[in-house]
């Protein structure tokens, strides 16, 4: 089989959710001498990317997009071992979280997801994260990117202080707000420089904020 | 206008299809009420007394027509045997869940059905409850959803990846969950009798933006029709269905479960502002009550202007359903609005929907 095409069984395997065929087929493209970053990156980064285009279409809902995780990330415990650092390169660093008061916390894991398939570096918070951790986390990584989460319209006005703060430390971060309340109306109230409204385009702004 | 019915009488009429004075309003209200008597929103939740006085006396002030009611979205995880938090936090505004009492398969299989007198926050519902009936209020209790319940009980990425992986363990935990459901119908009808009581029955995992309708229709239809007809057996006429979020491609399910329950009872459609009113009036207009559904965020963050305007748009829209219009907002009212905002409802509803 040749590298193509175990590329693209990669892709299929992170598609289909299935752990088995993405375990094989990342087995195999190490066998095969594929550099491992090309195959998280042509193989289950690509998948990912189909996956997201799907969600989009309404062809793949959440439940589907969990098992495609779960076989990405079988398949990224083969080939991480064999990654080289110079094919890394410097990757985009996304500290992520769900604002304090908010447990909720699909959409926040479903944007790591994409993140990270798209190759960021995301700095996982996790849910109901105080303000002042934001921070820290913010300027101790030196994130290129905050991203902010929340469901709750109680839990969402903490974000302007959370932005103002980290702005006023480096002015360079750029901060992106998503959530079920979120607009981009008040995305932009609240001084952030981007919007998602859902995972997919969460990606793509991060993306076109930071040239990732 | 001159208000020449009571809110009992108000909302009476459209639940009998009846013309009242105007239309009701039933703006969706829990956190709200609390920070309006100065209390903690926690209390809303963990104090029946405290909740029932805090949204009595906000619906007293503002003049609208919905009675106290004790219902919340993390519903079932306490229930079933694990463990919330009361929103006394800043940034919380509902219960909480501490831990999910379902982590395996095997769990679902020890799983006990609870009994519904000691169940979790069960008891501080019935005790509102008991304060409903002894004020000639509606009794309204909680059946639903299925999936969002079990969702609570076994974590919802963990319930969504087992809807593909492990589907038994899902219809296993739903049937659960709705033998639960049937068990807290048959606790508060034989408590305060079925013509006084209320279904309420809502929540966000079935919405589309998270499950497709082919998997609504899998995974939540049974068992919302299996608790629906029992409810209806039992003899309780209203049911308020709250389907929560963006739930358009579920619609066809939804007007199924009405057809195969042959149209019985009366139920008022609550759904998001993604469902627009037209559609509500076309699936269900014939024979139920579409409650209004102006965008929540919009109460917190929109000046009194733009909110009376959306309101009147929304009023516009929904008073041409024949089966009867309530104005309301199309999920919980956030706590954090603007006071002026809520007044928003009630002037709108004096002013562009009242009946000569």
């Amino acid at each position: 089989m040749g590298k193509e095409e175990i590329l693209k069984k990669l892709a299929e395997a992170t598609v289909l959710g299935d752990v088995e065929m993405a375990v094989s087929y990342a087995k195999r493209a190490i066998e095969a001498g594929i550099d491992a970053y090309e195959a998280i990156m042509n193989g289950c980064a690509e998948g990912m990317r189909i996956v997201s285009e799907k969600y989009e279409k309404g062809e793949m809902y959440v439940p589907e997009i969990l098992c495609s995780a779960e076989a990405m990330y079988a398949a990224m415990e083969i080939l991480r071992p064999y990654l080289k650092a110079e094919s890394i390169g410097e990757r985009k660093k996304i500290v992520l979280g769900v604002v304090r008061g908010d447990i909720h916390d699909i959409g926040k894991n479903l944007v790591k997801l994409m993140l990270e398939a798209a190759g960021f570096q995301v700095i996982d918070l996790g849910k109901d994260v105080p303000n002042e951790k934001f921070i820290e986390m913010a300027i101790k990584e030196n994130a290129d990117i905050v991203g902010l989460s929340a469901l709750m319209t109680t839990s969402m006005v903490v974000m302007p202080e959370v932005i103002k703060e980290i702005k006023k430390r480096n002015p360079k971060i750029k901060t992106i707000v998503g959530g079920g309340p979120l607009s981009p109306e008040l995305a932009k109230l609240y001084g952030a420089d981007g919007y998602g409204k859902d995972a997919s385009e969460a990606v793509k702004v991060a993306k076109s904020l930071v040239g990732g | 206008m001159i208000e020449r019915m009571t809110s009992m009488e108000r909302m009476i009429a459209v639940l009998t299809g009846q013309k009242p004075d105007r239309i009701p309003v039933n703006p969706f209200i829990l956190g709200f009420a609390a920070k309006i008597c100065e209390i903690p929103i926690g209390d809303l939740y963990a104090n029946a007394k405290k909740s029932f006085r805090a949204q009595l006396l906000c619906a007293e002030m503002y003049g609208y027509d919905s009675t106290p009611m004790y219902a919340y979205a993390s519903f079932g995880a306490w229930e079933f045997g694990g463990e919330i938090g009361f929103p006394y936090e800043p940034g919380q505004s509902a219960p909480y869940i501490i831990k999910h009492p379902v982590e395996t398969p095997e769990d679902v299989d020890k799983l006990e059905v609870p009994d519904p007198k000691k169940a979790g926050s069960i008891p501080i519902a019935m005790e509102l409850a008991k304060l409903c009936y002894e004020n000639k209020m509606p009794v309204v209790f909680q059946v639903g959803e299925v999936l969002t319940t079990a969702a609570n009980i076994a974590e919802p990425a963990r319930l969504l990846s087992w809807m593909i992986r492990k589907p038994d363990v899902v219809h296993k935990l739903n049937k659960k969950v709705a033998e639960f459901f049937i068990e807290v119908a048959k606790y508060f009808t034989s408590t305060f009798g079925a013509d006084k009581c209320m279904a309420f029955t809502g929540g966000p995992i079935e919405s589309n933006k998270l499950i497709s309708a082919k998997q609504f229709e899998k995974f939540v239809y049974p068992y919302m029709k299996q608790i629906h007809s029992k409810v209806l057996e039992l003899g309780v006429n209203i049911i308020l269905e709250h389907p929560c979020s963006d739930q358009n491609a579920n619609l066809p399910y939804y007007v199924k479960l009405r057809e195969e329950l042959n149209w019985k009872g009366k139920y008022v459609w609550a759904f998001g502002p993604e469902t627009p009113l037209e559609k509500q009036i076309e699936c269900f207009g014939k024979y139920d009550v579409i409650m209004g559904n102006v965008d929540p965020p919009s109460f917190q963050f929109k000046s009194f202007e733009e909110v009376l305007l959306l309101c009147k748009d929304n009023i516009e829209r929904g008073i041409k359903n024949p089966s009867g219009y309530i104005l309301g907002v199309g999920c919980e009212l956030p706590p954090l609005s603007p006071p002026i905002n809520v007044y928003a409802l009630i002037k709108a509803a004096r002013e562009y929907g009242s009946f000569k």
